[in-house]
């Protein structure tokens, strides 16, 4: 019979908070970088201008079709050998994540804008409204609606995913949580503690977007 | 020529109108139409149409789906970019411009969205936005593109939605609203641009007949006086009620696969057609 001791974690929480904090960190920085650089492959997917559409296509496809594992460890082993420029672990996780996670945004954007139908557009065109107009007044503010579900699910992965700095040694909770294993020899407790924690942080931003769901369900 | 002698009796129709003096403005048709041509893929759907329309007169489209009705008045504002021939509008050549050595080339973004403003359509499905509220899908035009002052952009509004008799529903959302209110309101959003036309596409089709009415009933109101009352406004109507051609319309155009088959005022085009196309048409759509 196993003997569960917990009473390491109240010993060495001061680890899970450092380690919580770096994932944190990780996830605000890569989610930066996916949000802004999606949004803008999702724009370069949708334009007739096949000299922008085909890079954007091109990128997303090559990050969808690879694993996140290894484009991190490629930005951080292989960029240094080509560009001269070496990044440190952390930069690398964080820059790797949101590159990667660019690509599933870009294409949740590209879905919710495209899921728009085309008369909307017409009428906005019809009243004499030119691109960037007819995007931010008409199509974004629906399409937003429709892209919470999938973008916050998304976000939920990129937080996850976050896991993987592991592998550079970057200190975040679950590096932190194998470092501390090596002291203790309590796997089971400490990866107990890790799946509660990152529970913690994750399903409140499931239950956020229920909510947002369910406001804008009414509010129509 | 397509149109053959029918452009002689439309003169005659407008030309008994008191028009006031008739300086060169008056005389420049709102819509010039020469030989518009447009093709989807292998498929020519427009194949050479020529028509005027006169300043405050009402054209009503007619003919069997597929005909190219619908293409003609998108070409028109330039929602369907239009391959050969000339649409000029108030004396302005839509959509494209003579750029180096004479060659024809596509206008801006800016000035084809300027030109459209200037344009009031209406949709078969309406189109409303359905995340702004009545009020805000008619000042919307007004605010975002004229920048007008919001202020005085929902007195505006206002004052349209009384017209079309939607004034109590200015703060809700379109979902709530029948289909006929849907059109009124989208007609409200159309009229609040101040537009020197209005083109309608089959805004009655996909009503329910008990609402055909109210719509109609707006737009020939539009046809008596435009929104300066001075005058009838200028419009495109594409259609398929005969009631409202026979009774509005100053002249009816028929077309078929593309081409005008007549054009003349409605007694003649309605009552006494002389292509067989149209009676054939004709008879289908009353029986």
């Amino acid at each position: 019979m196993y003997q569960w001791h917990f009473e390491v974690i109240s010993d060495y929480y001061p680890v899970f908070i450092d380690g919580a904090w770096v994932t944190a960190q990780l996830t605000a920085f890569s989610f930066s970088i996916g949000i802004v650089l999606g949004f803008l492959l999702a724009l370069g997917r949708l334009s007739k201008k096949r000299l922008v559409s085909i890079p954007a296509t091109v990128y997303v496809e090559a990050f969808r079709a690879t694993p996140a594992l290894v484009q991190l460890v490629w930005i951080y082993y292989a960029l240094p050998i080509i560009t001269g420029i070496r990044l440190s672990s952390f930069s690398a996780i964080g820059l790797g994540l949101g590159l990667h996670t660019a690509a599933y945004f870009g294409e949740i954007f590209r879905g919710g804008i495209q899921s728009i139908e085309r008369g909307q557009v017409d009428a906005a065109k019809s009243v004499g409204m030119v691109y960037h107009q007819t995007m931010w007044r008409i199509i974004l503010p629906q399409a937003v609606r429709r892209m919470i579900p999938p973008f916050m699910n998304e976000t939920a992965n990129l937080i996850k995913l976050t896991t993987l700095g592991s592998v550079l040694a970057v200190y975040e909770l679950l590096h932190a949580s194998n470092v501390l294993i090596t002291e203790t020899y309590r796997p089971l407790e400490i990866y107990t503690i890790t799946a509660i924690i990152f529970g913690m942080i994750i399903y409140p931003l499931i239950a956020l977007s229920r909510l947002i769901e369910k406001r804008w369900a009414k509010g129509r | 020529m397509k149109y053959g002698g029918t452009r002689d009796d439309t003169k005659e129709i407008v030309g008994s109108e008191p028009e006031g003096p008739g300086t060169a403005a008056q005389e420049l048709p709102m819509f010039r139409i020469r030989n518009l041509r447009k093709r989807f893929g292998s498929l020519e759907v427009l194949k050479g149409i020529d028509l005027d329309v006169r300043r405050g007169e009402v054209l009503v489209v007619i003919g069997p789906s597929g005909s190219g009705k619908s293409t003609l008045l998108r070409c028109l504002n330039f929602l369907e970019e239009y391959d050969e021939g000339e649409v000029h509008f108030d004396g302005e050549l839509i959509g494209y411009r003579l750029g180096a050595r004479g060659r024809r080339e596509r206008d801006s973004e800016r000035n084809i969205a300027k030109m459209r403003a200037h344009m009031g359509m209406v949709f078969q499905h309406f189109h409303l936005w359905p995340h702004k509220t009545v009020i805000d899908n008619v000042v919307e035009g007004l605010v975002i593109v004229k920048k007008v002052e919001r202020r005085a952009a929902l007195e505006i509004g206002v004052r349209l939605l009384t017209r079309v008799g939607l004034a109590e529903k200015a703060n809700v959302y379109p979902g709530t609203l029948s289909g006929g209110q849907m059109q009124r309101a989208a007609i409200a959003r159309a009229l609040a641009m101040k537009p020197k036309a209005m083109l309608f596409d089959e805004p009655t089709s996909s009503l329910d007949p008990e609402l055909v009415g109210e719509v109609l009933e707006v737009m020939s109101s539009l046809a008596r006086e435009d929104d300066t009352g001075h005058h009838g406004t200028t419009m495109i109507v594409v259609t398929h009620e005969m009631g409202f051609a026979r009774e509005v319309a100053d002249v009816v155009v028929m077309m078929d696969q593309g081409v005008v088959v007549e054009s003349g005022p409605p007694d003649q085009v309605l009552r006494n057609p002389l292509h067989s196309r149209t009676r054939a048409f004709i008879s289908k759509v009353l029986h």
